[in-house]
């Protein structure tokens, strides 16, 4: 009898492995065709910045310190989220809940110096109906900033139903889910500031 | 799936280990900075700067993906993930490759 509770228990363990490891392979997928979205943005904003271009140029809008900021906000809000994983994984939820809170205040000033930033060159007169360059500049640099703010308010439900929901295989793979998309900003933004911000600022 | 422990199911996203994320944000951000000075500080040519900011941000990639996202080749899960941002590439440089052949091969003609 004792066995055959161990081994129904065991293949319900099982199953719900099974069927989370499906669903992750699902959202990871959702992730990569966010990577083909990025990727026509990305070679739009290419041609559209080539040199031989009219117009002007992005670069003498620039400060290249405030975006030096922004990349450290986000990459410090990776690490945050992966220790608030670790938290869970050690069943500490109180802990996991403090990380989630700071990756969120990290993620915000991101969003905040990214919306001071458009309004400023915006009122500079480098706007989104200046030139095609300046349209895929907000259309790429804004797809990611949206992407952030979709994350910031995840990471708000997931602080929320932590402690309503405890920590269980659920929320182990909705942290799952999180991670996966939060460092996929993060690896896009290398992208951004390197071929937007750097490149544009050479 | 053995040597798989149940209780501590990874999704094919690797075990969750505290040195790995510090060795992966540490090495991002030295990296970052790198690319930072480069362009920055002008003193190298134009070029040099664009191959010191690439080499750096493909870099940073790997890093990010190994260290972060965890992606490996351990599980039957791992790999199918690998594989299919693997496929992923394939069709990103089908996208931006060609986008940007076709656009400069229509500027040369305009342009002569």
């Amino acid at each position: 009898m004792h066995n055959a509770a161990t081994i129904a228990h065991d293949h319900e363990q099982h199953h719900h492995h099974d069927g989370d490891s499906t669903d992750v392979f699902g959202f990871w997928l959702y992730i990569l065709t966010d990577c083909i979205l990025f990727g026509c943005l990305f070679a739009t904003f290419i041609v559209l910045n080539d040199p031989s271009m009219h117009g002007p140029a992005l670069k003498s809008y620039l400060d290249l310190h405030d975006i030096l900021i922004e990349t450290f906000l986000l990459l410090v809000s990776n690490l945050t989220f992966c220790l608030a994983i670790l938290s869970i994984y050690k069943s500490k939820l109180f802990r996991a809940q403090l990380w989630l809170v700071l990756t969120f205040i990290l993620g915000a000033s991101f969003v905040y110096m990214e919306v001071t930033e458009f309004a400023h060159i915006a009122h500079e007169g480098f706007s989104w109906a200046t030139s095609g360059q300046a349209s895929s500049f907000f259309t790429l640099v804004g797809t990611h900033g949206l992407h952030v703010s979709f994350g910031l308010l995840w990471i708000l439900v997931m602080i929320v139903q932590l402690p309503i929901l405890k920590i269980t295989h659920i929320t182990k793979r909705r942290m799952t889910y999180l991670g996966l998309f939060w460092n996929f900003l993060d690896i896009v933004w290398i992208f951004v500031f390197t071929i937007v911000y750097l490149m544009g600022g050479i | 799936m053995h040597h798989h422990d149940l209780s501590q199911p990874d999704y094919g996203t690797g075990q969750k280990k505290l040195g790995i994320y510090v060795f992966g944000f540490i090495t991002c951000s030295i990296l970052t900075l790198i690319s930072f000075w480069a362009v920055m500080s002008e003193t190298f040519a134009k070029n040099d700067i664009l191959i010191i900011i690439f080499i750096s941000a493909i870099i940073q990639f790997i890093v990010q993906v190994v260290c972060f996202l965890r992606l490996n080749t351990q599980t039957e899960q791992g790999r199918m993930n690998v594989m299919s941002l693997l496929f992923t590439g394939v069709i990103l440089v089908a996208v931006i490759a060609g986008s940007l052949w076709i656009m400069w091969n229509l500027a040369y003609f305009m342009a002569h």
